[in-house]
């Protein structure tokens, strides 16, 4: 199983690469490092077939890497004690809520092109109708999508679709839990839808030169920072209440890409990406108190 | 999806199945026989949520008793017993009676030092029965929309089941995620890296329990 899922992505990884598809610096690199460490970390061991309960455990929880994604997971919470979690927090002590929900919707109308995309091949033309009118009302009348207009003045509330969910209404299966650093919970299936989105977002392909250059690394940089804080206090809250952070996230986070692929009434937001922290973590938290500070 | 839960009187699926084979039909000997009415689970989750939202929101008390109210509440709706067992799920057999006493204990004092901590914070709360009232194969899920000054409606699922009787909250859905599956596989991993030991549970549960005591 964790022999042929390293073949598998090898495969995957330089096809991609061959094809100038995938940013070389960013996701291909990643795996293929990820790739060589879950060789390293190994993979978990499997309870014997005399412990159905186990077995069943075990299968249930998806996470045949297990060592290797609690490897990563240490990995990303360093990054994110020295650098990401102090970033959410300055950019939400610095902004007023009402500039932050401004960026917000920003982002998510960026990624408005990508949700059409994704609504018209789960063949739910409805709501790909939706979107593209969320689209060209926000862009005009919500100044370049600062402002949720279509929803607060026309009653078309946005919501979120992504490639790995596509893959997902298709029947492509989950494959098994991977945790990466930064990019957070995820699974192969998600992970490639989420190179898919990237690729297949016209931002990418469109236009050159530095100034072009720099603002997707700037669109690159808030839409991470923007998850980032998205989360901050689900996150604080799970990393004080939980035994074993690693463990409650990913049972949350799986729990919460189900249903929102199942679309039993929950609604990712706008901003959400496929992959990682971008969907949430799942796990309830309260509303922060407006009389608190 | 994959996190479901057999039940002794589901259909035999594969995982009923090895249960049966391997002899071990232990699995909630508490509230699986009666089945639940949708129609008494949701009035039962009106009553409560009336009563949780009625302390929330009375000024008259300062926050400590407004949190022992709603502890109160809770203590008499949720099944503590039944959920803490399915929560240490196959676990429950390796521990002795002992270990099985101080889990229950435990258990319940923090789950309800954990949720009067979070639902103290809700005032201003107020909450709506959802339109979907669905009976599962024993018990029923009640969904609630719970919304406070501003901030986003949040979904909120009750799943009652029958306990003695008596209707009783077993598990809570926040937006489609299910506590008491998270808290199970929070519980399992600690016990397993923990070299599968009950014990080990226990005393992060106790160190767990002392923080949350001197937070409060």
């Amino acid at each position: 199983m964790c022999m042929k899922l390293e073949r598998h992505h090898f495969v995957r990884v330089r096809m991609l690469r061959l094809k100038g598809l995938v940013p070389p610096m960013r996701l291909a690199s990643l795996l293929a490092s990820a790739i060589v460490l879950v060789g390293l970390a190994g993979c978990a061991a499997r309870p014997p077939a005399s412990d159905p309960e186990a077995l069943e455990e075990f299968r249930a929880n998806n996470d045949p890497i297990e060592p290797f994604n609690r490897a990563m997971y240490s990995v990303n919470d360093v990054l994110d004690t020295v650098a990401l979690r102090p970033a959410a927090q300055a950019y939400r002590f610095v902004l007023p809520q009402p500039v932050r929900t401004g960026v917000r919707n920003a982002l998510g109308n960026l990624r408005a092109p990508n949700i059409l995309m994704n609504d018209v091949l789960q063949g739910e033309v409805d709501r790909g109708a939706r979107t593209a009118a969320r689209f060209l009302i926000n862009s005009t009348l919500g100044i370049g999508g600062l402002i949720d207009v279509a929803e607060w003045q026309f009653g078309i509330p946005g919501h979120s679709e992504d490639f790995g969910q596509t893959l997902a209404v298709w029947g492509v299966g989950e494959g098994p839990y991977l945790f990466l650093p930064v990019l957070g919970p995820s699974n192969p299936r998600d992970l490639f839808g989420f190179g898919v989105d990237v690729v297949a977002s016209p931002w990418f392909w469109f236009g050159q030169g530095s100034v072009v250059e720099a603002l997707r690394w700037a669109h690159t940089g808030i839409a991470l920072i923007d998850a980032r804080e998205g989360v901050l206090d689900a996150l604080d809250e799970l990393n004080r209440g939980s035994l074993d952070p690693y463990s409650t996230l990913r049972s949350a986070y799986r729990q919460r890409r189900n249903a929102e692929i199942q679309g039993t009434g929950f609604v990712a937001p706008d901003a959400a990406r496929g992959t990682g922290f971008g969907v949430g973590t799942g796990v309830p938290v309260p509303p922060r108190n407006p009389s608190a500070p | 999806m994959t996190e479901t839960v057999s039940r002794p009187d589901a259909r035999p699926t594969r995982r009923a199945l090895l249960a049966l084979l391997a002899g071990l039909p232990f699995l909630r000997p508490l509230a699986a026989s009666a089945q639940m009415d949708p129609g008494r689970a949701t009035a039962f989750i009106q009553q409560t949520g009336e009563a949780l939202v009625g302390a929330l929101n009375n000024t008259g008390l300062s926050a400590a008793q407004r949190r022992e109210r709603v502890a109160g509440i809770l203590r008499q709706a949720v099944d503590m017993e039944g959920t803490g067992r399915f929560i240490l799920g196959r676990w429950w057999r390796t521990a002795s009676p002992a270990e099985q006493q101080e889990y229950q204990r435990l258990f319940e004092q923090t789950l309800i030092l954990n949720l009067a901590a979070r639902f103290g914070e809700y005032q201003g709360v107020r909450f709506a029965l959802g339109r979907s009232q669905q009976r599962t194969e024993d018990d029923a899920l009640v969904t609630t929309v719970v919304e406070r000054p501003s901030s986003a409606p949040v979904n909120l699922d009750w799943r009652v089941a029958d306990v003695g009787g008596q209707p009783r909250i077993v598990d809570l859905v926040a937006e489609g995620t299910s506590l008491r599956l998270t808290q199970r596989s929070e519980y399992s991993a600690v016990i397993q890296r923990g070299g599968n030991q009950v014990s080990a549970l226990l005393a992060a549960m106790r160190n767990q329990l002392q923080q949350l005591q001197q937070r409060g």
